[in-house]
């Protein structure tokens, strides 16, 4: 009761009307920068810091959060029309919902991303309402050894994702594995795969990647039909999801939305995880007919629900614990810091409108969000009414632009077009990108953790079976390894891939 | 003619610098931060920034070139025009540790004209408090008991913490295993939540969780107590010998830039530094602002960067 109590307090600070215009201008923003691939909100939120300072603390964080999980809502856009993941977590976006976009299908993809993101978006915000501490803890509970176990558990999880063959598949993860470990090894300071090249101690671009691998190699595959002139068919379809393809989907919004609710707490990497377990669960229980990869809407409401419900949840462990789980987190950290804010543990009693006002400001932004993108939608459906020879030029700059507002580095540009060479090779040899990519984000980050948990266990392997959740991670990880080994279920599998 | 010409157009330069440097700035200025958005070296550049763009009326525009151990952004800093339009936003680490860190460097000290310190950010070694350890006495003891046995996490490698790390292990006869992190965030996530007993970090990122309870600080790294938490005390006052380390920033002109800019620069950001709301700001995240001429700032750069040069050698930290 005394939940409902603060939440109707932070509505009463939500909705003064700076807090209502903070609100709108950072949802209004983050969409913007959420469409363009290139400049994420890390960008925005730091462009926007000086400008905070002459604002009150609670406007300031009401702003810089709108931009945060409004660019969830327009990071799917792109990755729907035009098949260029603008942020990690919508790489599985464009499974389905390109091939949905290609069924002039554009409409009723966004729409029910929009939907699906906002009815994640108001549960997860009652989850920060209702169960924010106790939430925290249990973030805290995962130590190397547990996130070890949990990427281990994803990699596996990313085999069972692909389509085709299963050696392929393995061979993409270990190769997205290589390629992230290009770079600094956070563990020893050494330089792997470096080559002398100073813009190769960080390692490769993750937009240089999804744009080589999703928008590009996509590019350069249609034009192989010279004879198509229309890649998205010749009608565009309805705009909006119809109440069909509501009732379809509304199981999997409720389910990307637990799943993206509970993996968003974790710092590094939760959000990301979130729309590919969404993803594979739906695609494993789906009921029939089920054209997972071609186009099915469940495989866009599922993952872009527990992406928006992750960006939620991820602000957890910042405003009770004062950690950031990301860096765009760490950027409104610091603009608290600047107005004398330590955020911790002790926000939420001492500056209870901070807490309380921010969360019932991302109901409303949901809600704003949703309206703003609804309408938008026809004017991006009618995108892709313009030829495709005048489309695809578009693109190629798009993605040269992108990748080059991250860090200004012309470097990144070549490295764009090397890996746009290999993407299309491994596209000829049918190997899919979407292991590839996880491998590349997660491999890193397992091979870390590992070390760690070994280091600070003084090389004690045992650590990984005696912890409790790391234990039910690995086991989860084996059975799921048995279930692509073992033949007669793997000719149930290739059956259950097919359709 | 040509060494007629050569005077001539010399002379014209001459001339013009005056001219340049009263009427300077007449364009955007930016300040290349090798660090990505919301470390100190960014906030400290967009604070001084917004308010140098208040003085002066030119745009001041904060790029961040993170990565490559900072080299992309320093190098960049090193080889820009000598204009004053190009300035870079420096930590200790850039211009103290890295050089002695890599052997073949894209910058050194002196392609840089000094112009002021800006910004110091105390550390504190801090303890999960579950743990038994309540000073740096009772740490030393237990790292004698078990040499190499108790953890101690960084933001990471060739990170400021880690040499107060190995300082305070070379000047104890101690040893420590080092654990990095990607960054202060996740070390005092790990420490907060016990994964390692101890970390090194900003005492702006423990200082919350401090009050909440999870952390306890053994000591301040610096040598004189922090302003705002004077309760902490020093590692020097509890034995440690000489360690006095903290994570400052400092402001930087490519050499050559003409000297009426550099100091036009260094009055302003002095200016700055002293106006009681930019240090409120600063005070906010736990930092003091520390105006400097660059004269002072050379000497400080020269003596930190030969003190830490023989704690690397000795403790055989190296990127590779």
């Amino acid at each position: 009761m005394e939940t409902l109590g603060n939440l109707a307090f932070g509505l009463g600070v939500a909705l003064s009307w700076q807090n209502l215009i903070y609100c709108f201008v950072g949802c209004f923003l983050g969409t913007l920068v959420g469409v363009l691939p290139g400049i994420g909100p890390v960008a925005t939120v730091a462009m926007l810091l000086p400008f905070t300072f002459g604002l009150g603390p609670a406007p300031a964080l009401i702003m810089l959060a709108g931009i945060y999980y409004g660019a969830q809502y327009g990071g799917s856009t792109t990755a729907i029309l035009v098949n260029i993941p603008g942020e990690s977590s919508s790489v599985v976006t464009t499974l389905d919902g390109h091939q949905m976009a290609r069924r002039g299908r554009a409409g009723p993809a966004l729409g029910i991303a929009a939907i699906g993101s906002f009815i994640a978006g108001c549960i997860a915000t009652l989850v920060v309402a209702f169960f924010a501490p106790p939430l925290a803890e249990l973030a805290l509970k995962f130590g190397p050894a547990e996130y070890f176990s949990l990427m281990v558990f994803g990699l596996i999880a990313a085999v069972v994702l692909a389509r085709g063959s299963v050696i392929k598949a393995i061979a993409m993860v270990c190769f997205g594995i290589l390629l992230g470990l290009v770079g600094t090894d956070v563990n020893s300071g050494t330089i792997r795969f470096g080559f002398g090249q100073p813009e190769l101690t960080d390692g490769i671009g993750f937009v240089a990647l999804a744009m080589a691998f999703f928008g590009i190699t996509d590019v350069v595959a249609n034009l192989e039909h010279k004879d198509r002139t229309d890649v998205y068919g010749d009608r565009l379809g309805r705009v909006l999801p119809s109440w069909e393809d509501m009732r379809v989907s509304f199981w999997s919004i409720m389910r990307g939305t637990a799943l993206g609710s509970i993996l968003g707490i974790l710092p590094g990497g939760g959000a990301l995880l979130a729309s590919f377990a969404a993803y594979m669960f739906e695609k494993k229980i789906a009921k029939p007919p089920r054209t997972f990869g071609e186009g099915d809407i469940r495989g866009v409401a599922a993952p872009e629900s527990a992406n928006n419900a992750g960006a939620q949840t991820s602000f957890i462990p910042m405003l009770t614990l004062g950690i950031p789980s990301n860096p765009t987190m760490a950027l409104m950290i610091g603009a608290l810091m600047i107005q004398g804010i330590a955020p911790g543990p002790q926000v939420m009693t001492e500056r209870p409108e901070l807490f309380w006002g921010l969360v019932a400001s991302m109901w409303i932004g949901n809600l704003m969000l949703l309206v703003l993108n609804l309408p938008l939608i026809g004017l991006w459906v009618q995108l892709l009414a313009v030829p495709y020879r005048l489309l695809y030029p578009a693109i190629f700059v798009f993605c040269c632009i992108g990748v080059f507002t991250v860090d200004a580095k012309i470097f990144d540009i070549y490295m764009l077009a090397s890996l746009s060479a290999v993407a299309y090779v491994l596209f000829k040899l049918d190997c899919e990108p979407a292991p590839l990519i996880l491998g590349f984000i997660l491999g890193p980050m397992m091979e870390e953790q590992m070390r760690r948990a070994m280091m600070i266990n003084f090389g004690d392997v045992t650590i990984f079976l005696s912890r409790p959740i790391s234990a039910c991670f690995l086991i989860a990880a084996v059975a799921m390894m048995l279930l692509i080994a073992i033949p007669s279920l793997r000719a149930k599998r290739e059956v259950a891939m097919q359709e | 003619m040509r060494m007629v010409l050569t005077a001539v157009v010399s002379g014209l330069v001459l001339l013009a610098q005056p001219v340049h440097s009263q009427t300077y700035p007449t364009k955007p200025i930016h300040i290349l931060v090798p660090y990505a958005p919301g470390g100190i070296a960014d906030i400290a550049s967009r604070i001084v920034g917004a308010k140098l763009t208040e003085a002066w009326g030119q745009q001041v525009v904060v790029e961040n070139r993170p990565g490559g151990n900072g080299f992309i952004a320093m190098g960049a800093g090193a080889k820009a025009a000598p204009d004053g339009y190009t300035l870079t936003m420096a930590t200790v680490g850039d211009v103290a540790i890295t050089p002695a860190l890599f052997k073949e460097m894209p910058y050194k000290w002196d392609d840089f004209a000094p112009i002021g310190t800006v910004s110091d950010a105390p550390m504190v070694w801090a303890a999960n408090a579950n743990t038994p350890y309540k000073t740096v006495a009772d740490m030393l003891a237990g790292a004698k008991a078990q040499p190499g046995r108790l953890s101690v996490g960084s933001p990471g490698n060739g990170s400021i913490n880690q040499i107060v790390l190995e300082w305070t292990a070379l000047n104890t006869g101690t040893q420590f295993q080092h654990i990095p992190y990607k960054g202060g965030a996740p070390a005092a996530a790990a420490l907060a939540g016990g994964d390692i007993p101890f970390a090194i970090l900003a005492s702006s990122s423990a200082g919350p969780q401090v009050k909440a309870g999870r952390l306890r600080v053994l000591a301040v790294t610096g040598a004189q107590p922090s302003k705002f938490n004077p309760e902490w005390p020093t590692l020097q006052s509890q034995g440690v010998k000489d360690v006095d380390a903290s994570n400052w920033t400092l402001l930087l002109a490519p050499k050559g830039t003409p000297k009426a800019i550099v100091d036009k620069l260094q009055a302003e950001v002095a200016k700055i530094l002293a106006m009681p709301d930019v240090k409120e700001r600063f005070a906010g995240g736990g930092v003091e602002t520390i105006p400097s001429t660059g004269a002072e700032l050379d000497a400080r750069v020269k003596k930190t960067a030969q003190q830490l040069a023989v704690i690397v050698e000795k403790a055989k930290i190296k990127p590779d």
